[in-house]
């Protein structure tokens, strides 16, 4: 069965499959409407930086022939073939966008897919509904994106212009005199001059578009030219859909996104690169104020503009001397160059400010944004509903917030005295920016959207407090203390829990254990066991494992568990 | 054997100093470019280093400090390579040039000797957190190394009447121009033993910056040994 994403959702495409050849199937349509399905081959800037990879019904395919259009397939109304490990360094991104080629709009859109295949299994898809969108032209389906590895994103976020403001957003060059439908990009491949502008069906790509001269790209006829692959399932155009369960072992964990914000709205646009400060900006995030934070980790601190405008700057100076450090009163003390005019990544600039601009809290305009690993910033002023947090795990407030002891009610007092251990909580109400952490931890916001999720006790630290909590006991022989607490969460918001260094997310299959004392957290949905082992013979040698006290977990695959290097 | 370690190499001296990884630092020593370093932080060096605990300058400036067990700070001189680190926490390296910085007293790993320095005491909050908050207060053109339990955050306290509120256990430092005051958050409540466990803040106001760490672990691990 294919993985269902939900708007926002994120995972490793390692997690879904093997395969790095993928068959990327869109399927979009709407009463009386046309589509034009592109994939933009984006740098590390998120720019459109090589026009050769904007993967459209002109170029239907990049040089290396990493990214191919394949046409109207299997129930798709465009298809794509990705071959993961093929793409060339500096495509980072290669982003999904759907295009209205003329009149009308995104919310008369019917429902749609995006969908991943390997080896001619779904593995994954992305459905989306025209309800979701209202008067946008474009909508952006879905990202493939590398950090660390190559991952999947279900981005599905509509945007107001056409093709040709898409484009432009993604820093790709637009010719005028152009109707919106047919961006006259310039490919440098084949020297392609679009001497066709609309496509007749967005289904098919024109075969009659292809440029007149040099190695013009040729649409690519449907079943690709086999290629050899090595050890990664066979790229095969997927049956009509036909769900295939993948093995359990490879179903993959999405947890929650992180940087969607909460409530259903739009989600702004991917920043473009941030300009170096500094800077004019090139291109002004399209119709939105502040670029939100990249995918799962914060960008690099960017400071919001007016810091730190006093101070002038000495004037350009000696700039540090390469090479063995400086002479006494050697110019390493020297006026050196402006703090402020340092740009983005620069690792190190002179002055107090420059030194700390990696630090830079980050701009948000969300309720919960993480700061960095180990910090977490909740504006209480956004969504207006209180924080309850661990008892002492603010670090930092601005604004008017008061503080007030929550008891942890009935049930709370109940687990305190069998326990020992309460939790011990706080309100935090009013207006302003609370910064959270607690004993450097690593801290992951979890967005509830109507799921739930367990989480233990000791690993909670702040949620909002329109999410239903209860306190459930885990009993079982062998666990110390005689129960196991754990809180479960459901309903709508954001959890924060915090782990001893970086966790890992494990599917549940059937044969999922966990140590009680290093689980974190799990999906609400999978049961959960106590298994004990018991051996015969465990006792016929001298010593324990210590390790004779486990969780089993239970559930339909879909389910994960979240276990910290970190045994309480 | 060596290859799985070679990545750890140090890297070229660029800068009088420099961080090697997130946690350590590496100093380029020289002869009359003196450093002071809290006591007990050197984990390595390589060159003719040489360390004087409790040197003289360091008594007259940080008198406050002597309660009897001796100024925290050792003058290293010498040429070499200095390698500095406080028990695995984030080190952090500001280029002064002729700005200043408040640190919190535990947070100070090292800075250049020949920088304008001075102890105080944070004013109506000496004392309050228990462990009585002493801050240096360095400006002068060189450099300063910090110390941080987790990658910090650094917070614009945007210039108005508006304060920033910071957990004095989570506090690294500050611009010494911000207005400091202490808040005592005492409401009938945490009176009784039922407090929300935020009793106290530091509010800063003005135009400048404060320095916080993800953590609220503010223990002087490198004093503990003595």
């Amino acid at each position: 069965m294919a993985r269902e994403f939900q708007r926002g959702h994120k995972a490793r495409i390692s997690d879904l499959t093997a395969g790095t050849d993928l068959y990327v199937g869109v399927q979009i349509s709407g009463p009386g409407l046309t589509f034009d399905i592109s994939c933009f081959g984006l740098d590390a800037d998120e720019r459109l930086s090589d026009d050769r990879y904007f993967i459209f019904y002109n170029q239907p395919k990049s040089p290396e022939e990493s990214v191919q259009l394949l046409g109207a397939q299997a129930g798709d109304t465009e298809s794509f073939r990705v071959t993961l490990d093929r793409i060339p360094q500096q495509i980072r991104k290669l982003s999904f966008t759907a295009t209205l080629d003329g009149a009308g709009q995104m919310s008369q859109v019917g429902p749609g897919y995006i969908r991943i295949v390997a080896g001619g299994e779904e593995v994954a898809r992305y459905p989306f509904s025209g309800s979701e969108f209202s008067t946008e032209r474009a909508v952006m389906l879905g990202d493939f994106y590398f950090k660390d590895v190559w991952r999947f994103a279900a981005v599905g976020q509509g945007f107001d212009g056409g093709l040709d403001a898409l484009l432009k957003n993604f820093g790709g060059e637009v010719a005028e005199d152009e109707p919106a439908a047919a961006p006259p990009q310039q490919p440098a491949a084949g020297g392609a001059a679009p001497g066709f502008a609309p496509p007749a069906q967005a289904a098919a790509p024109p075969a009659f578009g292809a440029p007149g001269g040099g190695p013009a790209p040729v649409p690519a006829p449907a079943p690709p030219a086999p290629v050899p692959q090595p050890a990664a399932p066979g790229f095969t155009p997927p049956p009509a859909p036909a769900p295939a369960a993948p093995p359990v072992h490879t179903a993959p964990t999405i947890v929650a996104p992180l940087h969607t914000p909460p409530g259903g709205s739009p989600v702004p646009p991917p920043a473009p690169a941030p300009a170096p400060f500094g800077q004019p900006g090139q291109q002004p995030p399209y119709g939105q104020p502040a670029p939100p934070p990249g995918y799962g980790q914060p960008p690099a601190p960017q400071a919001p503009p007016g810091y730190g405008q006093p101070a002038p700057p000495p004037g350009y100076g000696h700039q540090p001397p390469p090479g063995q450090p400086p002479a006494p009163q050697a110019p390493y003390g020297a006026p050196q160059g402006a703090p402020h005019g340092a740009p983005q990544g620069a690792p190190q600039g002179p002055g107090v400010l420059g030194a700390l601009q990696q630090f830079k809290e980050t701009p948000t305009g969300q309720r919960w944004t993480q700061q960095n690993k180990k910090l977490v910033r909740a504006d209480l002023g956004i969504g207006g509903q209180p924080v309850l947090a661990r008892q002492g795990s603010m670090v930092l407030y601005q604004g008017k917030v008061d503080f007030s002891y929550k008891g942890a009610g009935f049930s709370g007092r109940i687990v305190g005295n069998a326990t020992g251990q309460e939790m011990q909580l706080m309100r935090c109400t009013g207006q302003g920016q609370v910064f959270f952490a607690e004993n450097s931890t690593m801290l992951h916001p979890i967005e509830l959207q109507g799921d739930a999720v367990c989480v233990s006790a000791e690993n909670v630290l702040a949620f909002d407090e329109g999410l239903q909590y209860e306190v459930r006991r885990i009993e079982g022989h062998g666990i110390p203390g005689g129960a196991l607490f754990t809180m479960q969460f459901q309903g709508t918001g954001t959890i924060v829990v915090k782990t001893h260094g970086v966790p890992v997310v494990l599917p549940v299959t059937p044969t999922t254990f966990a140590d009680c004392n290093a689980v974190v957290a799990w999906s609400a949905a999978s049961q959960v066991v106590v298994s004990s082992q018991v051996r015969m013979r465990r006792n016929s040698y001298p010593g324990d494992t210590g390790e004779s006290v486990n969780l089993q977990f239970r559930g339909a695959p879909g389910n994960f568990i979240v276990v910290q290097p970190y045994e309480i | 054997m060596n290859q799985p370690l070679a990545g750890f190499a140090p890297a070229p001296v660029t800068a009088r100093m420099e961080n090697h990884g997130n946690h350590m630092l590496k100093v380029a020593m020289q002869t009359g470019n003196d450093l002071l370093a809290r006591v007990g932080s050197m984990v390595a060096y390589e060159g003719f280093v040489q360390y004087e605990p409790n040197p003289p300058a360091v008594r007259q400036i940080a008198k406050d400090w002597l309660t009897g067990e001796g100024a925290p700070l050792m003058k290293c001189s010498g040429d070499g390579l200095l390698y500095l680190a406080d028990y695995g926490a984030n080190v952090v390296v500001i280029n002064l040039n002729g700005d200043g910085i408040s640190v919190n007293a535990t947070n100070l790993l090292a800075f250049d000797a020949h920088l304008t320095w001075g102890v105080e005491r944070v004013k109506g909050l000496a004392k309050f957190a228990g462990q009585g908050l002493w801050n240096t207060k360095i400006s002068g053109q060189g450099w300063v190394a910090l110390t941080s339990r987790g990658k910090p955050i650094v917070v614009d306290c945007g210039g108005g009447d508006d304060e920033t509120y910071v957990d004095p256990d989570a506090l690294v430092a500050w611009s010494p121009n911000l207005k400091v005051k202490g808040k005592r958050s005492f409401r009938a409540q945490s009176l009784i033993g039922r407090g929300s466990g935020e009793a106290y803040q530091m509010a800063f106001s003005g135009q400048g910056i404060v320095v916080v760490q993800p953590s609220e672990d503010s223990t002087d691990r490198l004093r503990v040994r003595g």
